[in-house]
């Protein structure tokens, strides 16, 4: 059995589930079928569902309800729409939706974006939406004409009838007054117009002008500016700090305490920055503090080397596995705890009045941030607007919203607008982290080449327990602190005795034809605040799983891509990713002192195989050129699948060159691009990226380019070099 | 009070001397087009032109630019028409999420203003204080190396890469 997208998506399902009705209570207020949509109507703007409205002009409105964080949904989703409304993407006036249950994730029962699951999930839904208002438009112009519908065609916006062309926005009144249609058939594949073609984004011009507007750039009237210090140590609380004098400094208004340490109010952001960085803190002393690097990867190695763990999966038979193996190998790799870093740092702007509460914030989670604000502002849910803005990146990281915490709070004791700011210090030290992981792989090959034992496992902390933690108090605003830290406690609880978190060791396993199985997982939590970063588990498994393949097959004398393709019958789609990388790599003329590694991995559904061309000079691992083989289903906008896939590919390399999160005595250790280097223009490699032709339901773009990339360069590098890196970020012995 | 020009508007202001350059243009004379990124000087997020240089703005105090003339993105087209960098940025669908490109834009433009005809390894050492974490280089590259004098910024913009 394969493991698909058991991670965000399906823990999001789950919590959906467990909420019940409660979870529909908190983004509607009670009342779901009559909460009006988060629209503003335009004069003789007519809406026939959530995500549009058309204007006697012919204007189209597209209200998207996935969150834009690069991964240019709202690219996509106004395609899927467009092809069956029969309306120019590129035409439409593309917004950005606020909360409404209508906008709710159909992969997640919330208003989320994450899992690489948008285009996936709304393929039909989307699609439908937009045939059923074109149906509708027919209807009121058949009726408006004197016509009867059969006769009529549209075109780009326009009803065709008779050879004259009739913009749809002539018929909204008369569509207003008219039954939607429902379950209007939808076009086959071939009849594609939008969807499938070479187009650029439409973002890119707002993108590209300085015009588009991020969190950080609401600006109010009256507003002012926050900064908060938080402990180093995670956990830690508020001992003491000079009130006084810094309540005295130039422009600060406020001193305020909140969850997470002191937040200093000015009426510049300078000022509250200054008035922050001088204020001597003193923080509780927490076991943490005293935590090294050094502590918590010797504690991994004592959870490896012991019998602790949970069996995750346990297939075949391993003992009989192994004995039919011509070569056994076991190794050990290494991946550090890693940042998000996303360009534009955590803010949100909070305006608490007259019972009701704004905010302007962009996060991968909409819905719970109405929710959070609630709760911190003491209001129902029903009178928080949330404004969702683009994302200056997320990556995982803004699924995770205590900034907006901070920011309610702050308003609500400031009784003012406020705008709060997180510096870049702030975010690599203050923020979540993709867990450190100590994988072992012990694996056998038979004489035919066949992987005959796979015996795996992780050490580490689990996400899944802190994204519970963290969306508790957002998904249920009413439910007391004393229950939600109770029911954390059990999550910590249950994914380290009970049941094996599959965010833990998603990909570790799955791919290959190994039917002897076995992976286990052994929780070790220091406390280190977790979440979800670019893919996830496979983020990790993938290294260590395309590294054993490689060395296996190295050690078989076996050439890696047939050894991949002769384990991956049961994978038909990895395997031909494979195949087509095969022949790539077969046609590349690489130059003297260049070498080329492989990798492969499904993760979100779609299959991607990369090769890095690599060379190694005085110690230095240079990434020459990349190609990248996706198989996503139907590529709905082929260069926004490039696209994706570079990021991914760029994403993944700068955590296979760069990327490592020190601990010192229970806090982060690096505070900015200066010790935590990311990849830079001279050292990206050029990409090219082959789309696998498919008329498939697509598959997920936003994550899968970035497992199998540090493999890749890994196996380059040993090709290059003979030596084997097994821990992340690569560095030569030498 | 210190007096500058902004997109070729004298301007004053009466911050703190020491305030960086950035939080003046942003919060001050609401032009929120270049951004913050790191506050260290390490992003390019933040760039500016002082007197058509490509300058880090995010530690520059405002005192600095006392007498001087210092321009944004949203200055960058004096004529209103977009930049032929903002053409091949569309062209190219250069952006993904977006936050970078402001700084992207201003230190290429500072680039192809002293050195119309640039290489691909010009372009990387102008650019080599400009992150991008959603990835973009690549593109970033072309869409400058089409913008430029010879670059012939329509051709084969979007590149249709193989399909099979
Ligand atoms: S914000 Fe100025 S260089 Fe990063
Ligand atoms: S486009 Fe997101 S950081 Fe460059």
């Amino acid at each position: 059995m394969k493991i698909e997208n058991m991670s965000r998506r399906r823990f999001l399902k789950t919590t959906a589930v467990v909420g019940g009705g409660v979870v529909v209570g908190f983004s509607l207020g009670g009342c779901s079928t009559s909460a009006p949509l988060p629209i503003d109507v335009a004069e003789g703007g007519f809406i026939p569902n959530a995500f549009l409205q058309i204007l006697p002009d012919n204007t189209v409105k597209f209200y998207t309800a996935r969150d834009e964080m690069g991964q240019g949904v709202t690219t996509g989703l106004s395609t899927l729409l467009g092809e069956e409304l029969d309306f120019d993407p590129f035409k439409m006036e593309i917004l950005l939706a606020g909360v409404h249950e209508d906008y709710n994730n159909p992969g997640m029962g919330v208003q989320g974006t994450g899992g690489s699951n948008s285009i996936h999930a709304h393929f039909e839904p989307m699609r439908q939406a937009g045939a059923n208002t074109r149906a509708l438009i027919l209807l009121a112009a058949a009726q408006d004409l004197g016509v009867n519908r059969d006769y009529l065609k549209t075109k780009d916006g326009h009803v065709i009838f008779d050879g004259q062309l009739f913009p749809y926005g002539r018929f909204v009144q008369t569509a207003a007054g008219l039954k939607v249609p429902e379950n209007t058939p939808l076009k086959a594949s071939s009849e594609f117009h939008y969807i499938g073609r070479e187009s650029g984004r439409v973002d890119a011009l707002a993108k590209s002008t300085g015009a588009a507007v991020f969190g950080i750039d609401v600006d109010l009237p009256g507003m002012h500016y926050a900064v908060v210090r938080r402990s180093p140590v995670p956990g830690a609380k508020l001992v003491g700090y000079n009130r006084t004098a810094t309540e005295s400094m130039k422009g600060v208004t406020q001193v305020v305490e909140v969850a997470s340490g002191v937040a200093v109010v000015a009426e510049s952001y300078w000022q509250a920055k200054k008035a922050a960085d001088q204020m001597d803190i003193a923080w509780e002393d927490v076991p943490l503090g005293r935590v090294d690097s050094a502590d918590i990867r010797a504690d991994y190695e004592l959870a490896l080397n012991s019998d602790d763990g949970l069996t995750g999966t346990d297939e075949g038979d391993l003992t009989s596995g192994f004995a039919v193996s011509d070569q056994v190998l076991e190794h050990e790799y290494w991946t550090p705890f890693l940042s998000h870093a996303p360009m534009e740092p955590m803010n949100a702007v909070v305006d608490i009045k007259e019972g009701w509460a704004d905010v302007w914030s962009g996060t991968q989670g909409p819905g719970a941030a109405q929710g959070l604000v609630a709760r911190f502002a003491g209001l129902d849910p029903s009178k928080v607007r949330v404004h969702q803005t683009y994302l200056g990146g997320s990556f995982g990281r803004r699924g995770t919203l205590t900034h907006i915490v901070e920011a309610t709070q702050i308003a609500l004791a400031a009784g003012k607008p406020i705008k709060l700011i997180w510096s870049r210090e702030d975010d690599l030290r203050n923020g979540l982290y993709r867990p450190a992981s100590l994988m072992r792989v012990k694996a056998g090959v038979d004489r035919d080449g066949k992987i005959a034992a796979w015996d795996a496992k992780r050490v580490g902390g689990n996400i899944s327990p802190d994204t519970i933690k963290n969306l508790l108090p957002a998904l249920f605003p009413g439910l007391g602190d004393t229950v939600i830290d109770w029911i954390g406690g059990m999550a910590d609880g249950a994914f380290s005795d009970w049941v094996a978190d599959p965010s833990s060791t998603e990909g570790l396993f799955e791919d290959y034809d190994h039917l002897n199985t076995r992976v286990t997982h052994a929780t070790v939590n220091h406390g280190i605040p977790l979440t979800f970063w670019r893919s996830v588990g496979h983020s990790y498994t993938a290294f260590a799983k395309e590294s054993m393949i490689d060395e296996l097959a190295v050690a078989g004398g076996h050439d890696p891509v047939g050894f991949r393709i002769n384990n991956t019958e049961n994978n038909p789609r990895l395997q031909n990713v494979v195949r087509i990388a095969g022949e790539r790599m077969k046609q590349m003329t690489t130059a003297q002192g260049r070498h080329l590694g492989l990798a492969a991995h499904h993760s979100f559904l779609t299959d991607v195989a990369e090769i890095a061309e690599v060379s190694v000079e005085n110690g230095q691992i240079k990434v020459h050129k990349v190609v990248c083989v996706v198989d996503c289903g139907t590529a709905v906008n082929p260069d926004v699948v490039r696209a994706q896939m570079e990021g991914g590919i760029l994403f993944g390399l700068t955590a296979a060159l760069h990327g490592e999160h020190l601990i010192e005595g229970g806090a982060v250790k690096e505070s900015n691009f200066h010790d935590y280097p990311i990849l830079r223009m001279n050292e990206a490699p050029d990409i090219e990226v082959v789309i696998v032709e498919s008329q498939g339901k697509p598959t997920g773009v936003g994550e899968p380019g970035l497992p199998p990339i540090a493999p890749a360069v890994a196996n380059a590098v040993f090709r290059a070099t003979g030596e084997r890196l097994r821990s992340l970020p690569l560095r030569l012995k030498a | 009070m210190i007096e500058f020009e902004l997109n070729g508007q004298k301007v004053k202001t009466d911050e703190a001397p020491d305030t960086p350059v950035l939080w003046v243009v942003r919060d001050t004379f609401k032009l929120m087009g270049s951004k913050f990124g790191c506050g260290a000087g390490l992003c390019g997020a933040c760039t500016m032109h002082l007197d058509g240089v490509a300058i880090k703005t995010c530690v520059l105090p405002i005192s600095a630019v006392a007498g001087q003339s210092l321009t944004t993105i949203e200055g960058l087209s004096a004529d209103g028409n977009l930049h032929p960098l903002q053409v091949a940025w569309q062209a190219y669908a250069v952006p993904q999420c977006g936050y970078c490109q402001s700084g992207q834009i201003m230190s290429a433009a500072a680039l192809l203003e002293s050195n119309p005809n640039p290489s691909e390894a010009d372009v990387e050492a102008a650019l080599a204080g400009n992150i991008c974490r959603c990835g973009c280089y690549p593109r970033i590259k072309k869409a400058v190396l089409a913008a430029s004098e010879s670059g012939g910024l329509f051709k084969n913009a979007l590149a249709s890469e193989e399909r099979v």
